[in-house]
């Protein structure tokens, strides 16, 4: 947290550099007070909120920033095409760190299972993409855009088609939450700043690639704890409203508690709340919700690899 | 030959006998242990939050366990399995021996295998070929619709869950100082 405010600090000064006499750091801070007041979609609005008229927010002044650039860091929420923009720029960056592995009916397979239960997220609006990552971490990860992997790792642990519908609902509720665009949003106060970690790849957004940061680094950062509690919480009603059996997320989250912290382990552990704690807080929003709901495990029809 | 087979089936007969022994568990809040795997059924005990238990099994969303003399079933949710205690706080089962004794199906040559690093992700540069793999395995969703009615999944209206803000403050794991 301090850390934080030291950057935001050091930005509200680069800020008025620029800016000259108007007032820019002002614009940041109240920015960021919107963003972390923001109820979560779920939630009734607190009528504690601050009210803006008191204090007129001050009119954007001419900048001399890439119009694109500024308009993805703090004037507005991101538009879906800028969802996708980054999105598309995050997952090829990830894939140069971890290629698909080669199998495809492996990845269409685990496509017609993300899509299924996509559609029971409300968020028609973008096109979902499935991929399983050729690599031995246990994680998964999701990027604005509707873009969804699963290690390999992780994918051979699972033992039915509800198991891997709970860990992609729990990515899916990453992205209708928008999760990572409002950490992106925060932070861009520095990345729209900072210089391009430049070497031109073919297809890589460049405008893009200076918001995110280097490579696909947003992937090794935290989302707050109550992000990822929100997820598992979205994620197992979106896997149950798909007809799965509504434990396939809790199965996989029991499994991961019994695994020791280690090099397959140690970035999911790092960027989540321990397994012990995600199922208390999930066991505390089910409670008794779930008693009557039934769905298929589908054990059989799970595509295996070795 | 035959030798072989003997011993092959005699090792999947001791994993599967080994896999139905207790793993150890611990119970996540204070929770009913009941007769059956359903709370109309008769609660044959009471356990604390940080109760050790050992799980014999699991059905739905209930775990059968042992705590003590008592035996009954409890809800999935309310038991975190491995030896970390509550709320992570032996995080890391560093040892991994338990995990490892209790449950050998889930084991995995740890030796060797690297996961995706920080460092690797920042590093990582756009791949392009590998993007329009991930494209070309892509597929509507009105197939993704066609495929699950084949499976016999039936999509059901089930409501949000709450979002139990006031229990979280409460909760302490050590890797909130993660960053």
């Amino acid at each position: 947290m301090k850390l934080k405010l030291m950057i935001i600090a050091i930005s509200l000064t680069s800020f008025s550099g620029i800016a000259g006499g108007f007032d820019f750091g002002k614009l940041i801070e109240e920015q960021l007070k919107r963003e972390s007041t923001q109820p979560a979609p779920t939630q009734p609005a607190p009528t504690s909120q601050p009210a803006p008229a008191t204090q007129p927010a001050p009119q954007p002044a001419k900048p001399k920033f890439d119009p694109f650039q500024l308009g993805m860091t703090l004037l507005k929420d991101y538009s879906i095409e800028e969802e996708m923009r980054i999105g598309r720029q995050i997952a090829g960056n990830l894939l140069g760190a971890a290629p698909l592995v080669k199998d495809n009916a492996l990845q269409q397979y685990v496509n017609l299972v993300g899509n299924w239960v996509a559609l029971q997220s409300g968020r028609t609006d973008i096109p979902w993409r499935f991929g399983v990552l050729e690599n031995e971490a246990i994680n998964a990860f999701a990027a604005p855009g509707g873009y969804i992997f699963v290690t390999k790792g992780l994918y051979r642990r699972l033992n039915s088609e509800a198991e891997l519908a709970g860990v992609l609902a729990h990515e899916i509720a990453h992205v209708t939450n928008k999760h990572h665009l409002k950490v992106l949003k925060k932070s861009s106060l520095i990345g729209a700043l900072g210089e391009a970690a430049g070497r031109k790849v073919e297809g890589s957004d460049q405008i893009v690639q200076n918001l995110i940061g280097n490579g696909a680094e947003i992937m090794a950062r935290s989302l707050d704890r109550e992000a990822e509690f929100e997820a598992d919480r979205h994620g197992a009603v979106f896997a149950a409203r798909a007809g799965y059996d509504p434990w396939g997320l809790p199965n996989v989250l029991q499994g991961l508690a019994t695994l020791p912290n280690d090099s397959r382990t140690s970035l999911l552990f790092k960027t989540h709340p321990h397994p012990a704690d995600r199922l208390a807080m999930l066991g505390d929003a089910v409670g008794e919700r779930f008693d009557q709901v039934s769905g298929k495990d589908l054990a059989d029809r799970f595509y295996r690899i070795r | 030959m035959k030798a072989v087979w003997l011993f092959s089936t005699a090792l999947a007969a001791m994993m599967t006998l080994s896999s139905a022994l207790a793993a150890p568990g611990t119970v996540l809040r204070d929770e009913k242990i009941y007769a059956q795997a359903a709370s109309t059924s008769k609660v044959v005990a009471s356990v604390k939050r940080g109760t050790a238990v050992d799980i014999v099994t699991k059905q739905g969303g209930w775990l059968k366990v042992k705590a003590g003399k008592t035996e009954g079933w409890i809800r999935l949710l309310s038991v975190r399995s491995g030896t970390g205690g509550v709320g992570g706080a032996g995080v890391g089962d560093v040892v991994g021996a338990a995990t490892t004794r209790s449950d050998p199906t889930r084991v995995v040559a740890v030796a060797g295998l690297r996961g995706l690093s920080e460092e690797e992700l920042k590093q990582a540069q756009f791949n392009a070929d590998e993007l329009a793999r991930l494209e070309a395995n892509a597929v509507k969703p009105a197939d993704a619709k066609t495929r699950a009615a084949r499976s016999g999944l039936v999509a059901t209206n089930i409501a949000q869950l709450p979002d139990p803000k006031a229990a979280a403050s409460k909760s302490n794991s050590p890797w909130e100082e993660n960053y």
